[in-house]
């Protein structure tokens, strides 16, 4: 009996608590998101969409290393935010998968014609009849390649950029002699090991053949070409800059940003990150060097992440109306403008010199980014052991041929290989 | 005033049944289903079929064995550490406290401070003392002291050694009250005969103190044990969920946290295996307080 | 009074107050640096780490006032802390009353069963607790974090509570008793008031983990409007990742409230803290 008081009052607290949620006012749509550095741009986004539809937009980013826990919590107790910014691929697949996003079709999300196939390929679940269904908005696609600080490559007397990896090499050993730091990426940041291995490894494991073949499970992990992919990344530690152990994103775009160091592997999305923390930095982004001057360059991409729609919004209507303007061509240049990303929509090309360039790149010899792209389904996670597995080369834990053996046999526990 | 006559079982129901029912539902009732969840496959966190042992068998082969042996590794490490400094330097300060020097209450309130703090406020606080590029500590290892490298947070070889120092920052006003609780509580006659005796200090330290400290140091090796094993908030504060860098600040309490709930790039679930690793560690928590407990008082009772 | 102590100024007992002050030092000096660095910009930290700012100017403080929702995450900790808390000491001196001071059918089991709750690692009811709280409606409510956080903290207050009553003298209750006093207000009106200190240890005991406990209002609560102060620091680290001075603002807003209470109640802290492991 007591128990049952005690329950009730209960029931009751929580409905008080919903029920002044759910009536507050007309439409309200929380947002919720890890961009924490893209937080004015959203605001903006939100009060125009509100002065135009009266439909209240409410963006909540947070710490990117928390967001996934929080949300996936918060969606798994059957709550969450109206509108998710998701990942895509696996990230996003797996809650998919579960249930938790509302499919996007062409009656509620019209401009879901915006988008290429291929890119709405990261949008979608992976068992049926998920694997049927779009899921989210895609927002970016994200290149990878190499920041370079023109003023301090200028200051050390260095005029062209090297053409091969050797030579790109053999800048890093000069700059390194000259007390200047070669790369300003740090080894603590372990996404950021996975990207430096996106820029380095295409060119040695062979791009887009090898990503089919391992897809296809013609070709396993343990190939020489992907262990000295492995190797060529971890090798850069030697480039790294001070304290490198403690450096982790942030650090690495102060450093790159303020002159501190030459370069910076990473992905597009920095750029405006990179300008924001200092107006004045004169910096280009290329592809890393091919291995011979007349070889491919291959430029890691992807599809950022998704705008979704959570199945259980009480207010599917107007969630769904405010992912389809977040597809529309409008926001699009407005994205891509403010954000100097490149957006996903089709036809809406960016106005980002930098974007320009290693879009031409990517437009020539692009390939998917790897571990993201092909193999974050499922446990053990392709990407999680493969920068982790970099980290402890670098810290003196495992070796290349190790790390790759690791992760043939994590995946193959979930990739059917020939 | 008086109340109705009710009989007397039912008062000491009606005063009992509260706090027997809040436990009962939200922490015995869970606890309980904690143990269940190892033995069944997990869509998210709904239940699938009943797969036995499936889990337990998969803790222990690749690739989770050696994940979950390096993580046990780290507790047992941070175990044996603080046991001997954390409690050796609490032993000291208690006996410095103990001679009611001046200024004691000032000392004691200062050393007790830490305790209080959030793990999360200790944590961030050191990362910020020991930030790669900003960090008051590293400046001055790097600019005064002339190292080439400083960055023991990010060092594998090094994480888990300072992360155990941070804990002993703060935690160490803990054993040093109970230790000189235990002191005071010898009768000061024992020490005032042995003093007219012609015993020294060391000789009184060594032959009366410490082995009064019997039950204090039962508490307190037990209290460690539990803390090292169960370790969460601070390697997840520094480390994230998969205990950064390199896997070097992992605990069991962080894999079941990861297993469960996913990290930063994968949301991918595994709420059966994470039970399993719950399942474990209790065990060992369990085991370990319960042949510890009963060998310290054994010889509390001897000496 | 008698001193037990080494005699005065001796080398050894110079050594021991040599500890005592190193001690100090070690534990105040991180707290006192980051206090001063609050003050600081960035540049000024990296140009002289330890030395006193040029300017005492809040300006950190005001960005991270009106940045960090502060006043928010201290309100929240202060309901979520006071709620359990009410229910804690309510439920405990009831409990604890009837277990100390009768003796009835079921008394060991029960105060087994309280025993056992001491020893449950709640870290390790993570998922349960989440999907019983899912199923009862009280997933994402402070309501909810209240009920959890009270259950964890009633074993001990329970425990500690029946030793304090069954240490209590008969002869009140008894006479009590004659003049034909009830049996709630011989609790409420005779027992209650003479364990008030006990309570306000209990109350300590419990309170401090709850207050600074981060991983379950992460995990339950998944509203940004109702983070507790450790969960909003960590938003707050995350948004202004290299701004030092605004990082060591907020970390010293954080710590404030509960170390201003400390600075008033130390001794009942340290009472509190160790109720467990030290007896009597």
């Amino acid at each position: 009996m007591k128990i049952r008081n005690l329950l009730s009052a209960a029931g009751i607290a929580a409905m008080a608590l919903s029920a002044g949620q759910a009536f507050a006012q007309s439409v309200e749509l929380s947002f919720w998101s890890w961009r924490v550095e893209d937080k004015a741009f959203y605001d903006d986004i939100a009060k125009d969409y509100a002065a135009k539809t009266g439909v209240k937009v409410t963006f909540t980013p947070y710490k990117n290393t928390e967001y996934p826990t929080v949300l996936s919590a918060a969606l798994a107790g059957g709550g969450g935010p109206d509108i998710i910014h998701a990942r895509a691929y696996g990230a996003l697949a797996t809650l998919a998968d579960a249930g938790y996003f509302l499919p996007l079709t062409k009656e509620n999300v019209p401009n879901i014609v915006n988008f290429s196939d291929q890119l709405l390929a990261g949008a979608k679940g992976r068992t049926p009849p998920h694997n049927a269904n779009i899921y989210g908005v895609p927002f970016a696609t994200q290149a990878l390649g190499i920041y370079y600080n023109k003023s301090v490559l200028k200051s050390a007397g260095i005029e062209t950029l090297p053409k091969t990896w050797d030579e790109f090499k053999a800048l890093c050993k000069t700059l390194k002699d000259k007390n200047i730091a070669c790369l300003s990426n740090g080894s603590n940041d372990v996404p950021g090991l996975e990207q430096m291995f996106g820029v380095i490894g295409p060119n040695f494991y062979g791009g887009t053949a090898f990503f089919n073949d391992v897809i296809a499970g013609k070709k396993k992990f343990t190939d020489p070409a992907f262990v000295q992919a492995i190797a060529e990344t971890a090798a850069m530690k030697d480039f790294l800059p001070r304290n490198h152990q403690g450096v982790g994103e942030n650090e690495a775009r102060t450093l790159f940003a303020n002159g501190l160091a030459a370069f910076y592997m990473s992905g597009t999305w920095n750029i405006d990150t990179i300008r924001t923390l200092n107006a004045k930095a004169d910096f280009g982004i290329m592809a890393a060097p091919p291995l011979k001057a007349d070889g491919a360059a291959y430029v890691s991409n992807f599809a950022d992440g998704n705008y979704a729609v959570n199945a259980k919004t009480k207010h599917a209507k107007a969630a769904a109306d405010f992912v389809n303007y977040l597809a529309s061509k409008e926001y699009g240049r407005r994205f891509t403008d403010t954000l100097k990303q490149s957006s996903a929509i089709t036809g809406v090309a960016p106005s980002e010199p930098l974007l320009v360039a290693l879009g031409e790149q990517a437009s020539k010899n692009g390939t998917p980014f790897l571990m993201l792209v092909g193999f974050r389904y499922q446990n053990p996670n392709g990407s999680v052991m493969l920068r982790d597995g970099i980290q402890k080369i670098i810290q003196g834990g495992t070796t290349p041929e190790a790390l790759a053996q690791e992760i043939q046999t994590g995946i193959a526990t979930w990739h059917k290989f020939q | 005033m008086s109340s109705p006559p009710l009989s007397r079982t039912l008062w000491i129901a009606f005063f009992v049944a509260p706090a027997l029912a809040l436990m009962a539902i939200f922490m015995l009732a869970p606890a309980l289903a904690a143990f269940s969840y190892a033995l069944y496959d997990w869509k998210a966190f709904s239940r699938g079929d009943f797969v036995g042992f499936k889990h337990f068998i998969r803790l222990a082969e690749p690739p989770y064995r050696g994940m979950f042996l390096a993580a046990l590794g780290h507790n047992a490490i941070t175990f044996l550490v603080k046991l001997t400094i954390q409690n050796g330097i609490a032993l000291l300060i208690a006996y410095a406290l103990y001679q009611r020097p001046i200024g004691a209450r000032f000392f004691r309130g200062t050393l007790f401070l830490p305790v209080i703090l959030s793990l999360v406020i200790v944590g961030y606080l050191w990362q910020l003392f020991l930030h790669p590029l900003f960090g008051p500590i590293t400046l001055f290892m790097m600019d005064i002291v002339g190292l080439e490298q400083f960055a023991p947070l990010g060092d594998s070889r090094f994480a888990l050694a300072t992360t155990i120092l941070m804990s002993i920052w703060r935690n160490v006003g803990f054993p040093t009250i109970v230790f000189l609780a235990g002191m005071n509580a010898i009768p000061d006659e024992i020490i005032k005969a042995a003093r007219i005796d012609g015993a020294n200090d060391w000789q009184i330290f060594r032959r009366i103190i410490l082995p009064n400290l019997g039950p204090a140091f039962t508490i307190i090796v037990i209290l460690t044990f539990i803390g090292a094993f169960e370790w969460f908030d601070l390697p997840f504060v520094i480390g994230g969920a998969t205990g950064n860098p390199a896997n070097s600040l992992d605990t069991m309490a962080l894999m079941f946290f990861r297993l469960s709930f996913g990290d930063t790039s994968s949301p991918v679930t595994d709420v059966g295996l994470g039970g399993a690793v719950s399942v474990v560690l209790f065990a060992i928590v369990l085991a370990g307080s319960k042949f510890g407990a009963d060998y310290l008082r054994k010889r509390e009772v001897k000496a | 009074m008698i001193t037990r102590a080494l005699k005065a100024h001796t080398p050894f007992s110079m050594l021991l107050m040599g500890l005592l002050i190193l001690n100090t030092v070690v534990v105040l000096a991180p707290l006192g640096v980051a206090v001063i660095s609050a003050f600081k910009t960035t540049g000024e930290i990296m140009a002289s780490p330890f030395a006193l700012p040029s300017a005492w100017a809040f300006d950190n403080f005001v960005k991270v006032w009106s940045a960090g929702r502060f006043d928010r995450y201290i309100l929240n900790s202060i309901i979520v802390t006071l709620g359990a808390e009410i229910i804690i000491l309510v439920t405990s001196a009831m409990a604890g009353y009837a277990l100390g001071r009768f003796k009835f059918r079921f008394h060991g089991a029960i105060y087994t069963l309280i025993l056992m709750g001491l020893m449950v690692p709640a870290k390790l009811l993570l998922v349960p607790l989440f999907i019983q709280l899912k199923a009862m409606g009280l997933l994402n409510s402070q309501f909810g974090l209240i009920l959890v956080y009270a259950a964890g903290g009633i074993p001990a207050g329970v425990f500690i509570m029946t030793g304090f009553f069954r240490a209590l003298p008969d002869a009140l209750e008894g006479a009590a008793r004659i003049d034909g006093a009830g049996e709630w207000t011989i609790f409420s009106r005779i027992m209650l008031p003479l364990v008030r200190p006990q309570l306000a240890i209990v109350a300590i005991y419990t309170a401090i983990p709850i207050w600074n406990d981060f991983l379950f209002p992460m995990v339950f609560l998944s509203s940004p409007e109702l983070k507790t102060i450790p969960q909003g620091l960590s938003v707050f680290f995350g948004e202004h990742a290299v701004d030092m001075g605004a990082l060591f603002a907020g970390l010293t807003l954080a710590a404030l409230p509960l170390v201003l209470v400390y600075l008033l109640l130390s001794e009942q802290f340290i009472k509190g803290l160790t109720a467990g492991a030290v007896k009597g």
